[in-house]
């Protein structure tokens, strides 16, 4: 067997058991309401957002329907893998994994395709359900390149926090810091991120909260490329026309790479490094 | 001359110690650890390490299972001389690590699939190993179902997946119920018997004479005497010592030229104990000609703490008790330098 496969078959029993934890069986009812039942809320014809707006296509309603998978699967990530390094290392279990004859960078990616995965297949099949509710309910399919952007830039956004957590894991030694960082991290990103673009437009002399200010749309724009969440949008708005906030489809999937690659390397490098 | 499968020279590995400054917050310091150690293990052999609390034999066995890395000096394997890579450590070397608490939902079965995959260990392989450690029952019972004896049996089953040359085991006794640590000693010995070099560290000292075959001292990071038990016991210069049980009244020890300094006699409800610092093999047949009345008599070799004891020039209740709190000290003083 070569490492490679190994590394899949490592990361498919992780994943199996993450899956089927009594945790993911308590989280998914959440992630039912929160991504096909927003399909299901935005792609309704009579549907007014603020501002008196009306979704036109079945891309732009699933990239509202989005909101479930910032709010709902990206804490179900973060939920998922806070114990996926700090619990082994609590119990023993990690020395034992440690003095295995495994490369700890191949232990490591095991890690994360298996924590990854265990939120990513019910949250696509979710996804999935979605666009056939968005079909049903408007007589529009999506086209597939918008199909695989939408199912690729999800995958990334998840993958962004599980790799962020089980980073977090494996700096604590206490499960209780590893979930604080965790649900801290996701707090930060999803409701005080704004605060922190509010704090730096005032700071820059920008109008705040202006739609039809330019200034104010680009300073967002780019300030949410630091976020993953920011980022996650911009990868979907590189789908929608009608969306300019002065980003371009290359500098987002950039900036995904980078929240990739970066976040990924620590961790695999964090783990080569580890103390039982 | 027995084969060395396994030879540490000079190896050093020093815990990072957390040690904030008001104006450097986040300065760690080198501490405690394991400090130019020399060991050797021999083919079928099982090597005990003893020290007491603190004294750094967790990280001695951390060192030689490739889970830290060596600071400074180096590891050859017997075969194929100098181990460049702590993967390459890891491949020759199964690790039973102190007090594992499996809990999860997980079966006993799975968990030894999943760590067996790391060392490409087949079902069947498995499956024998399931049988070996007396676990076969209770393959599928949950993780968090398994009492600290059965806890400790799976965490010998991953030590020895992949069959390898040399074993680590840390406490291993711990927990075990005394059949099942019989058990454990007659399997210990079968592995021996097959070529498999153990090294088994205990604080549960008096119960590693029997199963030893040579005996590593530690003292704060310090390899103090390696050897046979009869050899280390003639490098720390202890003499056997010879016991004698009896009713009635105590002999006079100085008529059979024995100085009454070197004797610890104890008396009770007319019966006396008598224990000689030195190991006198005729003194038995003096005795009974002189009538005293004699119910037991042998003569002993030193024991592991006194050659601990010895070896350390500390007293009992030093290394029983006291020694927790200064063992963090190395006996050569290390300036404590920033990393």
């Amino acid at each position: 067997m070569n490492d490679f496969k190994r590394i899949v078959k490592l990361a498919k029993r992780l994943t199996f058991e993450r899956m089927f934890s009594t945790r993911m069986y308590i989280m998914l009812p959440v992630l039912l309401l929160f991504i096909p039942g927003m399909a299901w809320g935005f792609s309704d014809p009579n549907i007014v957002l603020p501002g008196g707006h009306q979704p036109e296509s079945a891309m732009e309603v699933l990239f509202y329907a989005s909101l479930g998978v910032v709010f709902g699967a990206t804490m179900c990530a973060v939920l998922l893998s806070y114990d996926g390094v700090s619990r082994e290392r609590a119990s023993g279990v990690l020395e034992l994994r440690l003095s295995q004859p495994m490369s700890r960078a191949h232990q490591s990616i095991a890690m994360i395709l298996g924590s990854w995965k265990a939120i990513l297949i019910p949250t696509w099949i979710l996804l999935l359900v979605s666009v056939l509710v968005v079909r049903y309910r408007m007589g529009e399919w999506i086209s597939l390149t918008d199909f695989l952007v939408y199912f690729s830039s999800t995958a990334l956004i998840l993958l962004w926090y599980v790799l962020f957590t089980l980073l977090a894991s494996s700096y604590t030694r206490e499960q209780g810091t590893a979930i604080s960082f965790g649900v801290g991290m996701w707090f930060l990103f999803t409701f005080l991120w704004a605060l922190i673009t509010t704090m730096v437009a005032f700071a820059s002399g920008v109008s705040i909260g202006q739609e039809n200010d330019a200034s104010w749309v680009m300073l967002e724009g780019a300030l949410d490329l630091l976020s993953p969440n920011g980022v996650y949008h911009h990868l979907l708005e590189t789908r929608l026309p009608q969306i300019d906030r002065g980003i371009s489809s290359w500098q987002s999937w950039s900036m995904g790479l980078v929240w990739t690659i970066i976040p990924s390397w620590m961790f695999i490098r964090r783990m080569e490094k580890i103390l039982p | 001359m027995e084969e060395v499968v396994l030879r540490l020279e000079g190896a050093t590995y020093r815990h990072s110690v957390y040690a904030p400054l008001p104006l450097k917050p986040w300065r760690s310091i080198k501490g405690p650890g394991i400090f130019e150690a020399n060991i050797s293990l021999q083919k079928g052999t099982i090597l005990g390490l003893v020290g007491p609390n603190g004294a750094g034999k967790t990280t001695l066995l951390r060192v030689m299972a490739g889970i830290l890395p060596l600071q400074t000096g180096c590891v050859y394997s017997g075969s194929d001389g100098l181990v460049r890579t702590e993967q390459q450590l890891r491949q020759m070397v199964g690790h039973m690590p102190e007090q594992v608490r499996w809990q999860g939902r997980k079966t006993v079965r799975q968990a030894l699939l999943e760590l067996g995959e790391m060392r490409h260990a087949s079902e069947k392989r498995i499956d024998k190993l399931l049988t070996l450690v007396g676990l076969t029952t209770r393959k599928d019972s949950a993780l968090s179902e398994l009492s600290q004896g059965m806890r400790q049996r799976l965490t010998l089953g991953v030590a020895l997946l992949g069959s390898p040359e040399i074993l680590l085991l840390d406490e291993p006794l711990n927990g075990l119920d005394p059949v099942g640590a019989a058990a454990f000693v007659a399997l210990l010995k079968s592995l021996t018997e097959k070529g498999v070099s153990i090294v088994l560290s205990s604080h549960q000292v008096e119960g590693l004479i029997g199963i030893i075959d040579r005996l590593a001292l530690m003292h704060r990071g310090h390899i103090l005497a390696e050897g046979t038990l009869e050899g280390v016991a003639k490098s720390l210069k202890l003499d056997s010592k010879t016991e004698i049980k009896g009713t009635g009244s105590p002999p006079r020890f100085k008529k059979y030229g024995i100085n009454p300094s070197q004797v610890h006699l104890e008396e009770k409800n007319g019966y006396w104990n008598a224990l000689l610092e030195q190991a006198q093999p005729h003194l038995l047949t003096k005795l009974v000609n002189d009538g005293v009345e004699i119910t037991e008599w042998s003569i002993r070799q030193p024991n592991v703490v006194e050659m601990l004891c010895a070896a350390t020039g500390q007293s009992l209740e030093d290394v029983g008790l006291e020694v927790a709190s200064s063992a963090y000290v190395p006996l050569r003083t290390f300036g404590g330098e920033e990393e």
